[in-house]
């Protein structure tokens, strides 16, 4: 029976559906097992290895730990003020917008992911790239185009309409929480995406079959056995989703809708209350902590266990008339969500170096030239990108060799990250930084610290998937040849995984490139980034002067992007069959906002 | 399973090695930044402290070459990067020893900012739209005394007590409309009128973060006390105002059609029609039983323990020279402080406007208030 190399590993993450049966597991494995399975007694492993671990979780929790901390002592006359006036106004938006997003999210990335995978829809190798990169467009860019092309009157979309018929055509308002939903569904959809064309594909042709052959239709075949082995993978992919909307800053703002992110950066940028600020945040940690712990145990009663013997792919079903309706529909939301907004971006850069004055403006602001601000994006990306791999290589490895309860905690305090939106991690960086390490206050450094904190789960993911893969008696192999304890680590360990916390890294420099709300509060002055220039000439409707920023942003954010969907044997091969298990582990990495 | 774990005690102390390397590595580089910043902050203290206590009228003094100033001179500006940016360019022309970083924000942010800043000012220069917000800041301490040779020819009201800020310019509190959607005869006279349901859904607004509106809200308290203000937020809310981030989109919005009506500074108009958009200006609430026009100045403050107070008191005196005033006043179209500037030609001059009666002091006493009636009427 063939067996992929990556069971222990595989388990680890939470995919028990891929899980080879325990008879088939080498020794390494089930002596993994046993250890997940029964706590041993507290007996530190390897004591530096731990203390490393064990320091960087602790630093890692920090923020969160304090958030929760004044929230919990915030006085109760600021908690009684708030339930009064805002608390559920803003739990009724967030909650509505959250699920209303993440729901069409779902809808909109499973069918994508089924007609490119499971269908002979034409050019669907194109459509999995297209479908893929709307990750490199952050939300908020994506929600100026929305506005600028339907405004009432002003917009694009408008002004062509009363052209076209020479009247004022209603159309529904481009903002609030359709216009808002609409934006963010458009920009996440992706994570569903990647995360069940990854399932579809590893899935066993023997299970449509059988279906098939107990009179069960298309329909119902896709209903009653297809989709639910989707469901990790589903859940995954909707739970990044749900994180993100909770966090969105720009967006929203820009949409003029209130949730809880965007009122909590009201309170520390319009009234300064920091009290109220961190009371809301403490609400907005509590309901992303509730997303995340709800999937884990969803995820933990989905059990599909999967024979990885005789794998094969599942045929493709044909569309026939269906065909051209789904390639126009697939179009669409490529269009949509990738090809006109990148468009719309070229034109009005193209608009930005025609006109002189605007060109002027665009790549010159002050002494501070468009360079600096994309020079000062990467740096700080690129920064927080090592930070978070070297920070995360200690918690992974012991999670990945010496499993434990506790190297488990450490994992976990480290992936604490998700739950934090990017205000609350500004908050209590200004509170923390500036009472405790005055000296970091106003440097570049502390944007950069925001992103670490904030992207570290994607780096500790990334890693113990990379230590996990790299088995343990390869190294022992390599000691026993005679090679030292740090060459045998360092030439075969590290080596071997070093491609996985590479992909780590590139993740946490592509959504760090992204991040906006933490890096409007926390930058010194004369420090913008890419997005923050995009922000600060877009809030000011100078669309032509925000495009070539914007663009820049997109081009720096699609480099990352690509060599993680590279790894991704998604794009392996012709039609290919994907190596069983690979696919899921990459997926699970780049499907990390 | 002994076999794996002595494997790998070796490696794993390579790792923790590596990642106190890391530390060690990351503290290496904040103790540098620490050394920098601290450095110059010893510097800003010994040329505040004489300049602070003795002679706090000079301008920049010899020190510097003939440009007047010289170093980094770090601005938080409230004004938005395209109302303060030709200022900078003009006094980077004049002063090209200077280096300017500038971070913009709203009134709010960065007034938090210097508050949480007071025990490590990381900025030199207060640049601000309103007085509200330096009034307050000056009460906290946060600004450093400087009063400009140019300041003793501005109206004295628009000096901050001790000198601790200085106004700049001028500007008035307007409502524009779209002519092709309103005539003139039509357009609401007070801003009391936009709380009319005739206006239901047609009138745009900045919102509460916008230090402007802030003041208007201030200064409405003062002059008509809470219950009349609160109905006003109330009214407006009930009249389905939109409310923007900033007033740059509210002009668009009325210029573009998409609002009927829009509550502005007044130059916001001036822009708008310089753009080409059909627009008019209405100086609102003018009749004999009105509260009058709304005025604002911006000002400008040095912050205590700036490392480079000269060039921010260069600055200031830039902003209130002859060039820096028609800078403002023919690109922006704000309203002089500085006699003898002239008004943009196509300004309205205040001169003949009846103006409402408000201490603006006294309004920024009860900042807290004007908050508190905000969040009552669940404005956004």
């Amino acid at each position: 029976m063939r067996r992929p190399p990556t069971a222990p590993h595989r388990r680890r993450l939470g995919h028990p559906w891929t899980r080879p049966p325990a008879a088939a597991a080498g020794p390494a494995v089930a002596a993994l097992r046993t250890g997940a399975r029964r706590p041993r007694p507290l007996r530190l492993a390897n004591p530096r290895l731990t203390a490393a671990a064990g320091s960087v979780a602790l630093a890692a929790s920090v923020p969160l730990a304090y958030v929760a901390y004044r929230a919990a002592t915030g006085g109760a006359d600021v908690w009684a003020g708030l339930l009064q006036t805002r608390l559920l106004g803003l739990l009724v938006n967030t909650l509505a917008l959250t699920v209303t997003v993440t729901a069409g999210a779902a809808a909109l990335g499973i069918s994508m992911a089924w007609l490119t995978e499971r269908t002979d829809l034409p050019g669907r190798n194109l459509f999995r790239w297209l479908l893929a990169l709307p990750l490199a467009i952050p939300a908020y860019i994506g929600a100026v185009i929305h506005l600028a092309l339907l405004r009432p009157r002003s917009g694009y979309v408008p002004r062509a309409a009363e052209a076209l018929f020479g009247r004022d055509i209603p159309l529904p308002s481009p903002v609030g929480f359709f216009g808002a939903a609409f934006v963010l569904a458009l920009f996440t959809y992706p994570y569903v995406y990647l995360l069940s064309a990854a399932a579809f594909r590893s899935l066993h042709a023997s299970l449509e079959e059988a279906s098939r052959s107990f009179g069960r239709g298309t329909w119902a075949t896709l209903r009653q056995v297809t989709l639910p082995s989707l469901r990790p993978g589903l859940t995954a992919g909707a739970l990044l989703v749900a994180l993100d909307v909770l966090a969105e800053y720009g967006t929203v703002a820009m949409l003029r809708y209130e949730t809880f992110s965007s009122a909590i950066f009201v309170q520390l940028a319009g009234r300064y209350d920091r009290e109220a600020a961190a009371i809301l945040s403490g609400v907005l940690v509590t309901i992303a902590v509730v997303a995340l712990w709800g999937e884990r145990r969803y995820r933990r009663r989905a059990r599909h266990t999967q024979m990885a013997g005789d794998w094969r792919p599942a045929p493709l079903h044909p569309l026939g008339r269906g065909r051209l309706p789904a390639t126009l529909l697939v179009l669409g939301v490529c269009s949509l969500s990738f090809l006109v907004p990148v468009g719309m971006l070229v034109v009005w850069s193209g608009q930005a170096l025609l006109d002189p004055a605007a060109q002027a403006e665009a790549f010159r602001s002050g002494s501070r030239g468009l360079w600096d601000f994309a020079w000062n994006s990467l740096w700080a990306s690129g920064l927080a990108a090592v930070l978070a791999v070297a920070l995360a290589v200690p918690v992974a490895l012991l999670a990945a060799r010496h499993p434990s309860r506790l190297s488990r905690a450490f994992s976990t305090m480290c992936q604490v990250g998700y739950a934090l939106p990017g205000v609350v991690v500004a908050l209590s960086l200004i509170l923390l930084v500036n009472r405790y390490l005055p000296l970091l206050y106003a440097t570049p450094l502390l944007v950069v610290l925001a992103y670490v904190v904030r992207h570290m789960p994607q780096a500790v993911r990334s890693a113990e998937a990379a230590f996990g893969q790299v088995s343990a008696s390869m190294e022992e192999a390599a000691r026993s040849l005679g090679h030292s304890p740090s060459r045998a680590f360092l030439h075969v360990t590290l080596r071997l995984a070093l491609p996985g916390l590479l992909a780590g890294g590139a993740l946490v420099f592509l959504t760090s490139l992204k991040e906006l709300p933490a890096t409007l509060l926390l930058r010194p002055a004369g420090f913008d980034t890419l997005a923050v220039r995009v922000w600060i000439w877009a809030g000011e409707g100078f669309y032509t002067r925000a495009a070539p920023a914007a663009l820049l942003l997109v081009l720096a954010a699609a480099g990352p992007l690509y060599l993680l969907l590279r790894r991704n044997s998604l794009f392996r091969g012709p039609s290919g069959a994907p190596a069983p298990g690979t696919d899921r582990v990459t997926m699970e990495r780049i499907g990390h906002p | 399973m002994k076999g794996i774990h002595r494997t790998h005690i070796h490696p794993a102390r390579i790792v923790s090695a590596l990642a106190l390397f890391g530390l060690i590595l990351a503290f290496g580089l904040l103790a540098g930044c620490g050394a920098t910043t601290s450095d110059v902050a010893d510097t800003g203290a010994t040329t505040t402290g004489p300049s602070q206590g003795a002679d706090t009228t000079a301008p920049a003094e010899a020190a510097a070459p003939a440009g007047g100033a010289s170093g980094r001179l770090v601005i938080y500006s409230a004004r938005n990067e395209p109302l303060v940016q030709p200022a900078i360019d003009a006094f980077m022309a004049l002063n090209p020893d200077v280096e300017i970083a500038l971070k913009t924000g709203k009134n709010g942010e960065l007034a938090n900012a210097l508050a949480e800043e007071r025990a490590n000012p990381q900025a030199d220069l207060f640049v601000t739209t309103e007085l509200l917000t330096v009034q307050s800041l000056a009460a906290d301490g946060v600004f450093a005394p400087y009063r400009s040779p140019a300041a003793n020819a501005i109206p004295a009201e628009l000096r901050g007590p001790d000198d601790l800020w200085t106004g700049i310019t001028r500007r008035a509190r307007v409502i524009m409309y779209n002519t092709e959607l309103v005539t003139a005869d039509e357009a609401p006279t007070s801003i009391f009128d936009l709380v009319d349901p005739k206006w239901k859904g047609q009138v745009a607004a900045a919102d509460s973060t916008n230090g402007s509106m802030q003041a208007q809200v201030a200064a409405l308290r003062v002059l008509l006390g809470e219950g009349p203000t609160l109905e006003w937020l109330e009214g407006l809310l009930a009249n389905e105002v939109t409310f923007f981030g900033g007033h740059t989109d509210v002009r668009k919005a009325v210029g573009a059609g998409e609002f009927k009506i829009g509550l502005v500074n007044h130059y916001y108009y001036y822009l708008q029609q310089a753009e080409g958009s059909p627009v008019g200006i209405v100086f609102p609430d003018q009749g004999e039983a009105e509260i009058g026009l709304f005025t604002n100045a911006t000002a400008a403050a040095v912050i205590a323990g700036s490392a480079n107070p000269t060039a921010a008191q260069a600055f200031i005196d830039f902003l209130l020279s002859p060039e820096g005033q028609k800078l403002f006043a023919e690109a922006n179209y704000e309203y002089p402080l500085l006699p003898g500037v002239a008004l943009h030609p196509d300004v309205q001059p205040l001169d003949g406007l009846r103006q409402a009666d408000v201490d603006v002091a006294a309004a920024a006493l009860d900042l807290d208030a004007t908050f508190t009636l905000i969040e009552k009427s669940g404005m956004q």
